[in-house]
């Protein structure tokens, strides 16, 4: 059952159009993820979700309720890039204040603060929010996306500048809502994180979707296999292997036919192919080769250049501005 | 889902309720307990100046020789400036005393400051007198009555000698009225009639610059007096404690800003957006609080200075005005720094606003435009608020209240609270943001009147003093220029944000809209007839021309609708390609309007 339903949504600011038509939806108690770079309009369609933004156009249906919908925010969880807290308050106070805000019954909002605190293993409640570590300050956040209990999560860069250890804690607990039956979408830019722990994805750029699936699915359909081919004696296209303790060489291809076309010319230099490794794109590197393939044209609509694009709508929206995951992404995957 | 007004009234108390908690938060306990320990000491300073009989800083400055048994130690004992010494002679020699009363004479030192303890010595025998005076039962021997008639052509004006001749006092009648003529007065009269030296100079104390157009003593026990009572044409004494109210809001409106900007800063308030309230209600919740403090406040001081229930309905306007002004402010600003410059705008203006008309508010109905002048009304003991001159000082200011907050709210949402774009940009954006059918040009246009009405008030009470010659024309091109700016500046907002298509068919359309939003709007303007403003030349020429009722000619109640359709259409279709075209179109459009006006008063004026 489809929690989420968005087609044709677009979303421009003057001239220059953030959300070029995006459909998709998203089913209940799946982790959907939006990937994309700074600008790709990934913060843009999430505010629309939550009702945050109007879009130009297109409709953003959240169970059944238009997204504008106050009422539909009772059962959203929003936490925006930043945590932008009021620092005077406590933890208790402040997550109090937003538990009354969605009209939880006080003891109800008691119960449920301690316990996620309690899950968010977050210490110094009674400390001013001002005085907390960023991390600290994000399970803050967290917790208030919780305080009302809702069935949908949308989550703008979780981990957001924050340190291996905390994402990786973050990343597990969104797991685990998920695994609650809570519906969660979150944006990221590091696509370890989105590898990790995403039922499907998709991958916008300069406001379009560019592809969508499961990351097996991206990865089948948009992604290569390299063959890593080493032979005892030299051939076309072949280098030297140098880390290799005696003589080989290697040659990389991206099929069958050409390794069989390898085998071939070492056996005929009275040589023989002695390893053949393949390697599958990461989801990283499918993304790099579709963001340099989508022509500025047929995003922009105007022929806007990218990073034109990119800054204006940085400028429209500061929190999409952009920061990079504290985490390296994985790279290339060698099976 | 349409939400129940008792859903929005429970979010607006919930939020109302954390921000108490919040703001009170940021002040730690210690600041907090140092300032209500301040607030004590200055209490207890005040009210023990106030017991002692309030602060003087003349207190006993001079020193007046008088044997206890003297009919002058009684007023001198009475007087705060003079203190009772023994009389001796040789305490005037040494300059030990300034002013010495024995055998029924006078002496005084020959020093300045002897002259000076001399004016305050017979200032003090004089107020005596007037008091043993309004013992008296038969008040018309007490305080007689001379009145001086002059007749005059009626072609020519009051002659300057009759302001001149007898001393300025001749031309008033009632309490006012100077005996005229010899200048001299009472003022030297003494209980036992001996009194040479003082009198020596006693004319140049009688007149006074302007007496009758008051005439009140709003702290004295009645409305009769002898001339020394005449009081200045305006109430110096209710205008100090009207003053009073004013003062606590400049000081709200700077918490009020601070924590609305807050919102704004690092998109704070992007959280309260997504929860399930409407922007209305969080405005309404935040402001709230202040709202109260501002009503207590108010309250406070009208038990502190005696002002009725009427004092604390006029000065409510006030405060939803600056807060209003303020809220808008926040939500233009892009900093503090800039909110600190809006709220220090907001403040010395509305206070300035508020506050000059207030002077006068004995003397010309247009003092009423502030409605701080109803409270000096209400303060003065034989003054009356009437419930139209209350309307007409209070309704404006609170249509002005609720427009700007109107237009704060519209921005208050999430592709326009965190934007950084400078002031003017922000106000189209507000602007922009209320229109989004054709029709709410019209709406716009109409709510526009309050703030053309306190405007054009405004220039009245700032041209009125000028030569009417001079004056009116002026006006009417001011009138022109405000009523332009208010019927098209929406329209270019609209336009500039491609909120319509910039076609010409669309740009009349709105502008027909615009000028009959405004025709309509305009009719409230009715309201300045109430307290006769139009009675005035310059108010006749400031409301007359856009027709308010007062031509009969059906043509010329169409020609005011005519004349905004006109312009508005030409501004709209200057607004609809670029603001250079539009300025060229506005400029036409203030000089048809003047025309217009100018037209209107030469021919039927």
């Amino acid at each position: 059952m489809a929690t989420i339903r968005v087609e044709g949504l677009r979303k421009t600011y003057g001239d220059f159009p953030a959300v070029v038509g995006s459909d998709f939806s998203v089913d209940t108690g799946e982790i959907f993820g939006i990937v994309g770079p700074n600008g790709a309009g990934k913060t843009t369609t999430l505010k629309m979700l939550a009702g945050l933004v109007e879009p130009t156009a297109g409709v953003a249906e959240v169970a059944g309720r238009d997204a504008g919908d106050p009422e539909m925010r009772r059962d959203l969880g929003f936490l925006p890039e930043e945590s932008p807290l009021y620092e005077d308050m406590t933890p208790r106070s402040y997550l109090g204040f937003f538990a009354d805000l969605y009209d939880v019954p006080r003891e109800a909002a008691r119960e449920r603060t301690e316990s996620t605190l309690d899950r968010l293993e977050l210490e110094h409640r009674e400390r001013r929010l001002g005085d907390m570590s960023k991390g600290m300050k994000r399970k803050v956040a967290i917790a208030r996306s919780l305080v009302n209990d809702p069935d949908l999560l949308i989550y703008d860069e979780p981990a957001s500048g924050l340190d291996p250890l905390t994402t990786n804690y973050v990343l597990e607990f969104t797991r685990d809502l998920a695994d609650q039956g809570k519906t969660v979408v979150f944006s990221a830019h590091n696509l370890y994180h989105v590898e990790s722990i995403c039922d499907r994805i998709v991958i916008m750029n300069r406001g379009e979707i560019i592809a969508r699936g499961t990351v097996p699915e991206i990865r089948e359909e948009y992604g290569t296999t390299a063959y890593h081919v080493f032979t005892t004696v030299p051939v076309a296209g072949a280098e030297r292997d140098h880390r290799a303790d005696t003589e080989r060489y290697q040659a990389v291809v991206d099929d069958m036919a050409a390794v069989e076309s390898i085998r071939e010319a070492a056996a005929a230099a009275d040589g023989e192919v002695v390893d053949i490794r393949t390697r599958e794109q990461s989801l990283e590197d499918i993304f790099l080769d579709l963001a340099d393939e989508t022509p500025p044209e047929a995003a922009a609509g105007g022929g806007r250049a990218p990073s034109e694009a990119a800054a204006e709508e940085a400028n429209a929206q500061p929190s999409d501005g952009g920061r990079t995951g504290a985490e390296p992404s994985n790279g290339s995957r060698e099976q | 889902m349409t939400r129940s007004l008792r859903e929005h009234l429970s979010a607006i108390r919930r939020i109302a309720r954390w921000e108490i908690e919040r703001s009170a938060g940021i002040v730690d306990r210690r600041t907090a307990a140092l300032g209500a320990v301040a607030l004590l000491l200055a209490g207890a300073v005040v009210g023990a100046g106030a017991m002692a009989g309030g602060v003087s800083l003349d207190r006993d400055i001079y020193r007046v020789g008088v044997a206890e048994d003297s009919p002058y130690h009684g007023p001198v004992e009475r007087s705060v400036a003079l203190e009772a010494t023994r009389p001796d002679p040789d305490a005037l020699r040494a300059g030990d005393v300034d002013v010495l009363v024995t055998d029924g004479r006078v002496r005084i030192a020959d020093t300045p400051k002897g002259r000076a303890a001399l004016s305050e010595f017979r200032s003090a025998v004089r107020s005596a007198n007037v008091e043993l005076m309004r013992t008296q039962e038969n008040g018309s021997a007490a305080f007689p009555v001379v009145v001086v008639l002059q007749y005059v052509s009626r072609s020519s004006g009051l002659p300057d000698a009759v302001t001149d001749d007898d001393g300025g006092g001749g031309i008033s009648g009632g309490d006012g009225g100077d005996s005229g003529g010899d200048g001299s007065g009472g003022g030297t009269a003494t209980p036992t009639g001996d009194d040479s030296d003082a009198a020596a100079d006693g004319g140049s104390s009688g007149p006074l610059g302007v007496p009758g157009l008051g005439g009140i003593n709003p702290l004295g026990s009645g409305g009769s007096g002898s001339p020394a009572e005449i009081q200045p044409p305006f109430p110096f004494g209710s205008l100090v404690l009207a003053f009073a109210f004013l003062v606590p809001m400049n000081f709200v409106v700077q918490a009020y800003g601070s924590t609305m900007l807050n919102e704004r800063i690092n998109r704070r308030g992007e959280l309260l957006l997504v929860a399930p309230v409407s922007p209305a209600d969080i405005v309404a919740g935040k402001t709230l609080p202040y709202l109260g403090a501002m009503i207590v406040l108010t309250a406070l001081v009208a038990l502190g200075v005696g002002g009725s229930l009427v004092s604390v309905a006029a000065v409510l306007p006030i405060a939803l005005v600056f807060l209003a002004a303020t809220f808008a402010g926040a939500m233009f600003a892009r900093s503090f720094k800039e909110l600190t410059f809006v709220t220090v705008t907001v403040s010395v203006f509305l206070t300035a606003y508020t506050f000059v008309p207030a002077i006068f508010a004995n003397v010309t109905p247009i003092a009423l435009i502030s409605p701080l002048t109803v409270v000096v009304r209400d303060l003065q003991p034989l003054q009356s608020v009437t419930p139209d001159a209350f309307l007409f000082a209070t309704a404006p200011f609170t249509l002005c209240a609720g427009v700007l907050f109107l237009l704060g709210v519209g921005i208050y949402r999430e592709e326009d609270l965190f934007t950084q774009r400078p002031v003017p940009l922000k106000f189209l954006d507000a602007l922009d943001a209320r229109v989004s059918r054709p029709r709410d040009v019209a709406i716009l246009s109409g709510l526009s009147i309050p703030f053309v009405f306190v405007a054009e008030l405004l220039a009245i009470a700032v041209l009125f003093a000028l030569p009417v010659s001079l004056t009116i024309p002026l006006l009417l091109f001011v009138v022109a220029l405000i009523e332009e700016v208010a019927k098209s500046l929406h329209v270019y907002a609209a336009f500039e944000s491609g909120t319509f298509a910039g076609t010409r068919r669309v740009a009349l359309v709105l502008g027909a809209l615009s000028g009959l939003g405004f025709f309509v709007g305009e009719k409230f303007t009715a309201v300045a007839q109430v307290v006769g403003l139009p009675e005035l030349a310059l108010g006749q020429a400031a409301f007359a021309p856009a027709g308010i009722g007062l031509f009969s000619a059906a043509g010329l109640l169409v020609a005011p609708l005519v004349l905004h359709v006109t312009t508005a259409s030409l501004t709209a279709l200057g607004a609809k390609r670029d603001l250079r075209w539009y300025a060229l179109a506005f400029a036409g459009s203030v000089v048809l309007h003047t025309a217009y006006n100018l037209t209107v008063v030469s021919r039927l004026g």
